[in-house]
């Protein structure tokens, strides 16, 4: 029942520890909107989740963390002590002096290696610690040299090590016009290492959330902590405590387990995307009501018109009726088609979500042919409200997301990869060029098996 | 229905009816199902049937008896007898009725087919029939579904193992029984809710009162022996006469038997598996000893040239210790499998002998009763998982070679294996 976070590099530390502030917030706050039992099963739910007791009382959030400089690492250790409510194990982290140079190779062949066992001692001491490990969640960037090229490595250690648990990696999707040259290369090495080793990938886009900051949110200047905050929000609607099953009487106790089997159990499609609605500046809350149809709806839309926010979303894409004719897949008119999944999982959190009606989500045909709704979507929910929301709705999805934008990558990637720019700086920590190839055509493979969906 | 066993002769005199259902209840908790008095009888007489045969119950008489539980009580008599003596039937009920420490374990490593899972076969209703096509990836999703599912399922057992051995540790030194040195689950449990006394000691009166009874059984059994012999007796006087009547026209009965007895058909397809497994076996080993003998025959002639003569018998002496060391180890392997444990042990946990990091559960060493040690059950399941594991390779292999014939056999295929 407890995961156990890895957070890697730069990125991977400032979001982990948003993430552990956001959830430390919910779970403190008073906006839980149900019964005083109904709360304290949810605290103690969480508790076990991500914190783990120690004799000062504080929580410890069970993480490792992990860099190669150390000016990240110390500031989220000093500023989640500061807070009060909870603070890292002062030992569960590791760090270095020189970094990596954005460089995926040196992460990957160099650091990797040298360092293995000092990091997988103590992800060791974490996972002793818990009486049930669930399994680990990593948090990285793909662009950078430290969270994509150690992080890919950490992550298939940690495969070799725990084979019966459950890997679930948040992968940060760099910014389209990104300040790193050679974050092409290191994301597609990144992501077809991953498949491998991992068994989900959770993407956030740092483009699709800068847009959440600037449209829904209304934040002016846009720094890296208000995007570290939306994402924490939007995970810890994900992973804070839920009923998975109709009628049932305990929060799950198997959180990663039941997100893999509902979304992921086919090894070839293991792409997430999230959603989560609504998105707002906090002071607009006390204005704000919702409805469960209004969200549903919206949710629904985003879904098809593959949206990213609950702004701008398409309407004119919809599903074909049954009985019309169906648009073939490859139709030159890519504005009629949609989104199709393999699988969606819906999350509501907030009062009266009994009531909602979900059968929208149950049209086959926004399924793949091979997957009926019975088996495709799942509905979790708590009447527990999250993070001051009144209401919200969160969408796991395991469908063409994804799609558009790895294909684009891998575009790029490729068109440098011809001109062979920049290849020295890898092969030089003994990533050749036949690596590059293999991590090519697994993404080929994967773009290939999305798009004939 | 205990108690009435004490009550045999009285059998003679019940209806049908009655005892088929006291069969389906007996039957019924041996195997582990629950009791559902609403089932109707046809149901229940195809349980007790499919039951019998399962246990190997040979006497045909029974299955042409009618679904309406109208006639037979004599049959059912019989049938009663041979449950009694057969699969200890008594025996199993005291056994599934104890009262649970909590600490309890298995190390049976024997496959599973107890037909514990009969309901949930007779629910799952194919979605295709065997006409339909089936997509390989629907197949691959149930195939990921399950292996999460046992991955949970592994989590799930760490979990029970550590807090088992929190409970274990906190609570040594406490127990009254030294030997035993600490608390189970159940006492654990009462200890922190002491309110639930009254129904542990309900459990602990029924399960004495079960006890009893089956001592007054022991006492009397040799009677009921006797009685049951001048049935068979009667029987046979009477049979001889109608047998050659009823033959032809009941035969028909036995194959829907057949079709109720999934786990049975499995069996016996198993047990053809395994028959020609041992005969491939069997010429695969005679072919590499000849191709072993010839080769090490070739090796010893061109040894024997090159060495002088004196060394080449040292040499010789040297490998014959070695070969002799490996059948020793070998017969030991050997011999060791036939001492399988089954059934449930209890786990008893022992810090004195802890060398290692994980020193965990062992059994207690009292006289009467057997134990076996965590260090021997896991030597014994890694031998296990190197052999399953040396097994999935060679099917792997098998299954490559297969497909690259295949592959050959198509043009401009390009065979990628994973």
């Amino acid at each position: 029942m407890s995961i156990v976070t890895v957070q890697l590099g730069q990125c991977g530390n400032q979001i982990g520890h948003e993430v552990f502030n956001a959830i430390c917030s919910d779970v403190h706050g008073t906006h839980g909107l149900c019964s005083k039992k109904e709360n304290e099963s949810y605290h103690d739910a969480c508790k076990e989740r991500f914190f783990s007791e120690e004799k000062s009382g504080v929580p410890v959030a069970r993480a490792v963390l992990v860099d190669m400089e150390p000016k990240v690492i110390s500031q989220a250790l000093s500023i989640a002590a500061r807070s009060g409510y909870w603070k890292y194990d002062d030992r569960s982290h590791f760090c270095q002096k020189q970094g990596s140079g954005n460089n995926w190779a040196n992460g990957y062949s160099v650091h990797g290696p040298k360092h293995k066992d000092i990091i997988m001692n103590l992800v060791q001491k974490e996972a002793e610690k818990c009486d049930r490990l669930s399994g680990f969640f990593t948090i990285m960037s793909m662009a950078g040299g430290t969270g994509s090229g150690l992080g890919a490595f950490v992550t298939q250690c940690l495969k070799d090590a725990f084979p019966a648990s459950f890997i679930l990696n948040h992968v940060i999707w760099p910014y389209g016009t990104g300040e790193v040259i050679v974050q092409n290369y290191n994301s597609v090495l990144t992501l077809s290492h991953l498949y491998h080793s991992s068994d989900a990938l959770l993407v956030h886009e740092n483009d699709v959330i800068h847009k959440i900051c600037a449209q829904l949110m209304n934040i002016k200047q846009i720094s890296f902590r208000d995007v570290n905050q939306v994402i924490a929000h939007q995970l810890g609607s994900v992973f804070q405590p839920i009923y998975t099953a109709e009628g049932a009487l305990h929060y799950s106790r198997s959180p990663l387990g039941d997100l893999m089997e509902t979304l992921v159990p086919h090894p070839e499609f293991k792409m997430l995307g999230l959603r989560n609605i609504p998105q707002m500046p906090e002071s607009s809350l006390a204005y704000s009501s919702f409805s469960w149809p209004g969200l549903i709806k919206h949710l629904r839309q985003m879904l098809i018109a593959n949206a990213t926010m609950e702004e701008g979303i398409d309407w004119q894409v919809r599903l074909p009726r049954p009985g019309s004719s169906i648009p073939s897949k490859h139709s030159t008119s890519k504005l009629l088609h949609f989104n199709t999944s393999i699988a969606n999982l819906v999350i509501l959190r907030g009062k009266d979500m009994h009531s909602a009606d979900l059968g929208s989500f149950q049209d086959p045909v926004l399924y793949t042919s091979w997957l009926t709704p019975q088996d495709a979507f799942n509905l979790w929910k708590t009447p527990r409200a999250f993070n001051k929301y009144e209401k919200s709705a969160a969408l796991v999805s395991n469908s063409q997301f994804l799609l558009k934008p790895l294909d684009n990558l891998v575009g790029k990637a490729w068109n440098m990869f011809a001109s062979k720019a920049y290849i020295h700086q890898y092969t030089k920590f003994g990533i050749e060029e036949e690596d590059f190839l293999d991590s090519f055509t697994t993404l080929e493979q994967v773009i290939s098996s999305y798009t004939t969906l | 229905m205990f108690c009435m066993l004490t009550l045999f002769p009285r059998f003679a005199l019940l209806q049908s009816l009655q005892f088929w259902r006291l069969l389906y209840s007996l039957l019924k908790q041996v195997h582990g199902g629950q009791c559902t008095e609403s089932d109707a009888i046809d149901t229940q007489i195809r349980f007790v049937k499919s039951a019998l045969w399962y246990h190997g119950y040979g006497r045909p008489e029974l299955y042409w008896l009618p679904s309406d539980g109208s006639a037979g009580s004599r049959e059912l008599l019989l049938a009663f007898s041979w449950l009694l003596h057969r699969i200890g039937l008594l025996e199993q009920l005291l056994a599934r009725n104890r009262v649970r420490t909590g600490d309890e374990t298995s190390v049976c490593t024997c496959e599973d087919d107890l037909p514990n899972s009969q309901k949930g076969r007779t629910e799952i209703a194919p979605e295709y029939s065997l006409e339909d096509k089936v997509d390989v990836r629907y197949l691959q999703w149930l195939n990921g579904r399950l292996r999460f599912q046992w991955r949970s399922l592994h989590a799930l057992h760490q979990e029970q193992c550590k807090l088992l051995h929190k409970i274990h540790l906190f609570t040594s030194g406490s127990h009254m029984d030294k030997i035993l040195g600490h608390f189970s689950v159940t006492e654990t449990d009462l200890i922190r809710r002491p309110e639930n006394y009254k129904q542990l000691l309900q459990f602990l009166e029924s399960e004495t009162i079960q006890l009893e009874a089956f001592l007054e059984w022991k006492q009397l059994e040799q009677v009921y022996w006797r009685w049951m012999e001048t049935v068979l007796d009667n029987m046979s006087e009477e049979g001889s006469m109608c047998k050659s009547q009823d033959a032809h026209t009941k035969k028909s009965t036995l194959p829907k038997v057949d079709s109720c007895c999934h786990w049975a058909g499995s069996l016996t397809g198993k047990i053809d598996r395994l028959s020609r497994d041992l005969m491939t076996v069997h010429d695969q080993l005679q072919e590499l000893v000849t191709r072993r003998k010839s080769a090490w025959y070739e090796k010893m002639k061109t040894r024997e040239e090159e060495l002088q003569k004196e060394e080449f018998c040292a040499a010789a002496r040297k490998i014959q210790e070695a070969v002799q060391l490996k059948l020793l180890d070998l017969t030991y392997r050997c011999a060791l499998r036939k001492k399988k444990m089954h059934g449930s042990c209890r786990l008893v946990f022992r810090s004195k002998h802890s060398a290692s990091k994980t020193g965990f559960g062992r059994s207690v060493s009292k006289e009467p009763i057997s134990t076996v040690s965590a260090t021997e059950v896991i030597r014994e399941l890694q031998m296990r998982k190197a052999s399953l594991e040396r097994e999935l390779k060679q099917l792997q292999e098998e299954c490559r070679q297969r497909m690259d014939e295949v592959a050959q056999g198509l043009d401009g295929v390009i065979c990628i294996s994973p």
